[in-house]
């Protein structure tokens, strides 16, 4: 290792110490808070008038078929296991579905086709260091392919998303002044989708399991867009009178 | 039928928003081994800052990275917990738009100038959170030693000194400097018969660049070259290999970081250009250390030489690293912390 003073001390001088080797575009600023939190008041809002006008319905006795005969609800893990982990639940409401037949060799296949509207709320947590916590409520819709063994191949489009980011102890810094902020975070508008298989339980009260890629998008952030990438692993169930 | 479905629900996000209040709220603060995680909310951005160590003396180094875009807990390697976190506070920052850090701010917003803010902002939370009597150290690798030179030309008055490691005060002059560093380096390797087609090869590209006008696909090349030189350097014996790295495999979102990273570093181009403190250094009157590898290819030891003249500090020292290339922390660890803890224990 060479040591050099400076030339200004008049010691400018190379000692040498024996060396030990060691092997060894600009972005518009879409959303800001404000705006996101009407997103999520949206999105609220839209939920709570979808189960409003279904529970119209099913207490109606106007022929249409109950809510809660037309809709499943679901809960399971979402994370990509090293960094983020959490919790997701959801409704899916049926809203049309189609039998197609195929005919085949060994006679005709039945595959069903659904269109479903979706709404999840989810949780997700780097515990490590709590730098990457964030509450999500996305809406959308889903379609659905189930032959008839009950394999399931899913297709799930959320456009309606929000993503509100908490973080640990925060001081916002103005001037000289730094002062603690309470509940700190950001909101984000975040869509979703996601592409997965899974498996129809028929007749049973948990009705079927999935497990799902999805691609949830956050932005404005920073000074773009952002992506993440979770597995979602989980259950549906329905919640039918029995007949 | 209503409240059957409602009280379930309700019970999840009861239990959800208690589970995450109870691990949102931190440990009650402990100076001897500090493990903290701080946000500092600043122009648009929130950026996490790690801090770990002992910080009984209120003695805080707080670490610059290189990138942009690199990640705060990249220091943070076997070296730094053992040695320099057991006698001091360490703080390992993410800056604006790397790492965790997250906020919402134009392209325009994304400038060293703000980033120097923000490490200024940094220092103000340290003090709001561990009292005004904190003192400050303040250290810089490679870009992370160009961002604590700007900072510095706006406010030195809260640190004790200021330890650069491979850093350049001007980013795009490190291009030349590279281009005759190659050279020296290719020629000197030949000469020892170390890996010769291979330097000759480096010879060959030198000569095909522009050594009149920098562009950046030539300084990409450049840049590129001096990693891969670098492991040839350390193949052949002559720096030792870097491997005292910290591991951040669990401690970042990867996409995250990997998104962030190389976000910044299409919008670094636009304003590395406009970067040049040679003409100011003289205004950085604070104790400083330079800490350069013998053998760096990607900022030469020629900068820290350069510094080291131009420097307006009194007390002012350059250490070579004989068996290092760009990261001396990782090749010669204990070398490193022996001069770091010198540097801060005679200036604290």
């Amino acid at each position: 290792m060479r040591r050099y003073t400076s030339p200004a001390n008049r010691n400018f001088k190379a000692t040498i110490i024996d060396p030990i080797p060691e092997r060894n575009a600009s972005t518009t600023v879409l959303h800001s808070d404000q705006d996101s939190l009407c997103l999520l008041k949206g999105c609220l809002l839209f939920l709570l008038l979808s189960s409003t006008t279904f529970y119209a319905q099913a207490e109606n006795g106007n022929g249409s078929v109950p809510f809660l005969e037309k809709t499943e609800f679901k809960v399971g893990y979402t994370g990509n296991f090293f960094w983020n982990n959490g919790l997701t639940i959801g409704a899916e409401y049926l809203w049309k579905e189609k039998l197609k037949a195929k005919e085949r060799k060994r006679g005709n296949r039945i595959n069903t086709h659904q269109f479903l509207f979706n709404a999840n709320l989810g949780f997700t947590a780097n515990f490590s260091t709590k730098t990457d916590t964030g509450l999500f409520t996305n809406a959308g819709i889903t379609w659905r392919r189930t032959n008839k063994k009950g394999k399931q191949f899913s297709i799930e489009l959320n456009p309606i998303g929000y993503y509100r980011s908490f973080l640990p102890e925060t001081y916002e810094v103005k001037g000289d002044r730094a002062e603690k902020v309470f509940l700190a975070g950001r909101g984000f508008y975040a869509p979703s989708l996601s592409v997965g298989l899974g498996k129809r339980r028929e007749g049973k009260k948990l009705s079927g399991r999935y497990f799902n890629m999805n691609l949830l998008l956050r932005t404005p952030f920073n000074s773009g867009t952002i992506p993440s990438i979770s597995f979602q692993y989980g259950y549906r169930f329905h919640l039918k009178k029995k007949k | 039928m209503q409240m059957k479905i409602i009280t379930p629900i309700s019970r999840t996000i009861v239990f959800l928003i208690t589970g995450f209040l109870a691990f949102s709220c931190s440990l009650e603060d402990d100076l001897e081994s500090l493990d903290d995680t701080v946000f500092v909310r600043h122009k648009k951005a929130d950026m996490p800052a790690y801090i770990y160590g002992n910080g009984t003396e209120k003695v805080f180094l707080i670490t610059l990275h290189g990138g942009p875009g690199g990640v705060g807990l990249g220091f943070r390697s076997p070296m730094f917990k053992k040695r320099i976190e057991k006698e001091y506070a360490v703080v390992y920052f993410d800056q604006r738009g790397s790492g965790m850090s997250q906020g919402s701010y134009t392209e325009e917003e994304l400038t060293i100038d703000i980033m120097a803010e923000d490490v200024l902002a940094l220092v103000k939370v340290l003090k709001a959170k561990y009292g005004t009597d904190a003192r400050f150290f303040l250290l810089g690798h490679s870009y992370g030693g160009t961002l604590g030179t700007a900072t510095l030309l706006k406010d030195q008055e809260d640190f004790l000194g200021w330890i650069e490691i491979g850093g350049s005060n001007h980013p795009y002059g490190v291009y030349f400097a590279n281009l005759t560093n190659h050279t020296r380096v290719a020629n000197e390797q030949i000469a020892l018969g170390n890996s010769i087609n291979y330097w000759q090869s480096v010879k060959a590209l030198v000569l095909g660049m522009d050594n009149t006008t920098r562009n950046d696909t030539d300084s990409r090349k450049l840049n590129f070259e001096a990693n891969t030189a670098e492991k040839r350097l350390a193949n052949d014996g002559v720096i030792n290999r870097e491997t005292n790295k910290a591991d951040i495999a669990f401690e970042y979102n990867l996409l995250t970081a990997y998104w962030n990273t190389r976000t910044i570093q299409s919008i670094e181009r636009r304003f590395f250009g406009e970067i040049n403190y040679s003409d100011r250094l003289s205004e950085i009157t604070l104790p400083t250390l330079l800490l350069w590898g013998k053998y760096d290819m990607i900022v030469p030891a020629t900068f820290g030489t350069s510094i080291l003249e131009n420097i307006g500090a009194t007390t002012k020292e350059l250490v070579i690293f004989e068996r290092s290339g760009h990261s001396p922390m990782a090749s010669e660890p204990n070398l490193f912390a022996d001069e770091v803890l010198r540097f801060m224990e005679l200036h604290k």
